[in-house]
C-alpha cells in the first residue's frame, strides 16, 4: 500500500500543484432569489477566500477585536445590502434584512466559512409583464458572483427571461403574471417613495382645486376695479367672468 | 407508481397532449422497474445491501454502533455532507481512520453493495486521489482515505425506507432505499486532483463526464450552441452542499430542440451520474430521465475546447423536471481542469423523500 502511495505521489502528472481545499482569492457570492405577486426574497451566501479573508474581516470585525460582535454582524450585512439594489420595472425596491448567520472567524480564515443573509422587499402590482432587476456591487474588485431565480411557487408566475452580464453582477429577469390587470396599485405601493411623490403631487392639486377659483376671484375683482377707476368700458372676457362671480 | 400518474396528470391538463409511442414504452419500463418487484434478482440486490450492513454492524462494538447509526428522519445528519475536507466541515458517523482493519473492509464492503462496480471505482478513485493530495502536500493532514466516513439512517430492512451515507472531501454519496426501491440523490462527486497517475496508469475520476459533455456540445449546430452556451462565468455550484429543496429556473438549450442522436448523446451524459447506483436503481433512474427528456435542459459555460486527455475548464448544468447535474471546474488557485466538483440531485426526490412517503 506504501508502495502504491509512494509511487502515486511520484507520477503525480500535476507537479507544483497547491493542495488548496479551500477558495483563494475570490469572494464568493451566491444570490438566489424568489418572486412572488406582492414580494421578492431572496439568499446570499458569501464564502470570503483565504488569500482574501483578512480584508473582508476588517470591513466586518471593525473594531478588530478579533470577534464578530451582534452589531458588527448587523452593520455588515447593512452594508452587503446597500451594495445591492433591487429594482422592478424601474421602481427601487427598499431591502429588508430578515435574517444572517455569521461562520466561525476560524471556519471563515480557511474558506469553508459562509456568511447567510435573506432578505425580502414589497413589490407593488403591477401589470402582467414585470422586469426585475438586480445588481451586487459589493467588493466587486475580488467578487465572484452567482445569480438564480427559483421556479416560482405560484403557478401564475411564468419566467420569460433572463439576462447576466458576464461577471453576475447585473441580473435581469423578465416574468409574466397570469390574471393581472393594470389595475390599482396595492397598498405597498404607497410605501414607495414614488407612492410618497404620487400622494404629495395628489394633495397639491386638491389645495390648488380648491384655492384657485377664490384667488382667481379675487383677482379678476381687483383688475375689473382697476380697469373702472381707470375708465376702461370696452369689456373683457375676464370682466365677463369677473360679473358673473360678483352676482 | 408516483411518474405514472404524474404524466398522466399533466396529459389531461394539456387536453390535446398525447404520448409518444416511444415516451409511452419507456413510462411502462419504468412502472415496471419501479412496482414492488417479485423477481428474484432485484430481491437479492437488496437483501445483499441489507446482509452487508448488518455483516458491517455486527463488527463495530456499543459505542461505535452509536456513532454510525441515527434515525432515518434525522435532518440534521441527511444534510451534513460537503465538497470540504472533513476537518473543515465535520461529519458525523464513523470516520475509516476509527475503524480497524476487519470493520474497515465490511464498511467499504457495504458501499460496494450499494454501488455498481463502475460506481464503487469511482469512489476509490476519488478516494485515492485524495490520498495522492495529501501525500503530495507532505501528508497533509486535511486529506487522505481515511477521512472518509461512513453511517446509516434508520434500521437496515428489505422494506422499510434507511440509507447509506458515505463520503468525505469532494465525494458525499447519499443512498435511501425502500424496498427494492434506490435513490442515489443529492449526490456530490467531486476531484482532485482530477487527473493523477497511479501506479503507471492515468487515473480521471470525472473522465467520462467531462469527455462525453464536451462531445455532447461539439455535436450541436451553430445555432444550438449559441443557445446553450451561457454568457456569464459560474464561478461554483449553484445547488451544491446546503442548497436542498432548490430548484432554479433552467437555462441553456431545451433537450426538445435536439434531434434523437443529441437526445441520445445527453442521456449518456446524464448515465455517469445515475449509474454509480446499483443497476437496478440506475435502470430505474434513466428510465424515469429519459421520460422526462425533452423538458431536460443543457447550459454550459466557459471554454469550448479540451486539450485531449484533460478534463474540460467548462462548467455545464443539465436540468430536467427530475435530475440536476452540475459539473463546476474550480479556480482554486490551481488549473481549474485538475480540481472539478459535481452535484447529483433529484429536486423531487432528494434523500428519497418521494420513496419514503409511500
Amino acid at each position: 500500500m506504501k508502495t502504491r502511495l509512494v509511487a502515486a505521489a511520484a507520477m503525480l502528472l500535476m507537479a507544483g500543484t497547491p493542495a488548496s481545499a479551500h477558495r483563494l482569492d475570490e469572494y464568493l457570492q451566491a444570490t438566489t432569489i424568489s418572486v412572488e405577486r406582492d414580494r421578492v426574497q431572496a439568499q446570499v451566501r458569501l464564502t470570503p477566500g483565504v488569500a482574501v479573508f483578512p480584508m473582508v474581516l476588517a470591513n466586518i470585525d471593525t473594531d478588530a477585536d478579533g470577534i464578530i460582535s451582534e452589531a458588527e454582524q448587523r452593520a455588515y450585512a447593512a452594508r452587503v445590502l446597500g451594495d445591492m439594489s433591487l429594482t422592478i420595472d424601474g421602481d427601487r425596491l427598499q431591502l429588508r434584512l430578515v435574517s444572517l448567520k455569521f461562520a466561525k472567524i476560524e471556519e471563515m480564515k480557511e474558506g469553508g466559512g459562509e456568511i447567510q443573509l435573506e432578505f425580502d422587499a414589497d413589490v407593488s402590482s403591477g401589470g402582467p409583464n414585470r422586469r426585475l432587476i438586480f445588481e451586487n456591487h459589493h467588493e466587486n474588485r475580488i467578487a465572484a458572483y452567482l445569480v438564480n431565480c427559483l421556479v416560482p411557487r405560484d403557478p401564475d408566475i411564468r419566467i420569460t427571461a433572463q439576462d447576466r452580464n458576464y461577471q453576475q453582477s447585473f441580473y435581469q429577469l423578465n416574468y409574466v403574471q397570469a390574471g393581472v390587470r393594470s389595475g390599482p396599485r396595492s397598498s405597498a405601493w404607497w410605501s414607495s417613495s414614488r407612492g410618497w411623490l404620487g400622494a404629495a403631487a395628489l394633495l397639491l392639486f386638491a389645495g390648488f382645486a380648491f384655492v384657485l377659483p377664490r384667488l382667481t376671484g379675487r383677482a379678476l375683482r381687483v383688475v375689473c376695479f382697476f380697469r373702472e377707476s381707470k375708465g376702461f368700458t370696452e369689456p373683457v372676457s375676464l370682466s365677463t367672468r369677473t360679473r358673473g362671480l360678483r352676482r | 407508481m408516483n411518474v405514472f400518474n404524474r404524466r398522466g396528470r399533466r396529459g389531461r391538463r394539456g387536453g390535446a397532449e398525447t404520448l409518444s409511442m416511444k415516451t409511452a414504452c419507456g413510462i411502462l419500463t419504468l412502472a415496471l422497474m419501479c412496482l414492488p418487484v417479485n423477481a428474484p434478482m432485484a430481491q437479492t440486490t437488496t437483501s445483499r445491501i441489507v446482509s452487508a450492513a448488518n455483516t458491517f454492524l455486527s463488527t463495530l462494538d456499543q459505542k461505535q454502533r452509536q456513532s454510525v447509526l441515527f434515525a432515518f428522519d434525522d435532518e440534521k445528519q441527511r444534510a451534513r455532507w460537503s465538497n470540504l475536507p472533513t476537518t473543515m466541515a465535520p461529519r458525523a458517523g464513523l470516520s475509516l481512520k476509527e475503524l480497524n482493519p476487519a470493520q474497515r473492509s465490511a464498511a467499504l464492503a457495504l458501499v460496494s453493495s450499494a454501488l455498481s462496480p463502475k460506481g464503487f471505482e469511482k469512489v476509490q478513485q476519488i478516494m485515492e486521489g485524495d490520498e495522492v493530495l495529501k501525500t503530495s502536500g507532505g501528508n497533509n493532514p486535511l486529506f487522505g482515505k481515511d477521512l472518509f466516513y461512513i453511517s446509516i439512517l434508520g434500521t437496515p430492512s428489505g422494506k422499510d425506507p434507511w440509507m447509506l451515507q458515505f463520503g468525505g472531501h469532494h465525494l458525499a454519496v447519499n443512498i435511501t432505499l425502500a424496498g427494492e426501491r434506490g435513490v442515489l440523490t443529492p449526490s456530490l462527486i467531486g476531484a482532485q486532483p482530477a487527473l493523477y497517475s497511479l501506479n503507471g496508469k492515468t487515473v480521471r475520476p470525472l473522465g467520462q463526464e467531462s469527455d462525453k459533455a464536451i462531445a455532447l456540445l461539439n455535436a450541436l449546430d451553430e445555432n444550438q450552441q449559441k443557445q446553450a452556451i451561457l454568457s456569464y462565468r459560474l464561478a461554483d455550484l449553484v445547488l451544491g452542499p446546503g442548497q436542498d429543496g432548490k430548484t432554479i429556473q433552467p437555462e441553456g438549450l431545451k433537450a426538445s430542440v435536439m434531434n434523437e442522436r443529441q437526445r441520445t448523446m445527453l442521456l449518456d451524459v446524464i448515465s455517469e451520474w445515475a449509474s454509480i447506483a446499483r443497476e437496478t436503481a440506475a435502470a430505474a433512474r434513466m428510465a424515469e430521465i429519459k421520460a422526462d427528456i425533452k423538458d431536460t435542459w443543457f447550459a454550459w459555460s466557459g471554454p469550448t475546447t479540451v486539450t485531449p486527455g484533460s478534463n474540460i475548464t467548462a462548467y455545464y448544468r443539465i436540468q430536467g423536471p427530475h435530475l440536476v447535474i452540475e459539473y463546476a471546474p474550480q479556480r482554486l488557485g490551481g488549473d481549474p481542469s485538475l480540481h472539478v466538483h459535481t452535484m447529483y440531485r433529484d429536486p423531487t426526490n432528494d434523500y428519497g423523500r418521494r420513496l419514503a412517503a409511500k
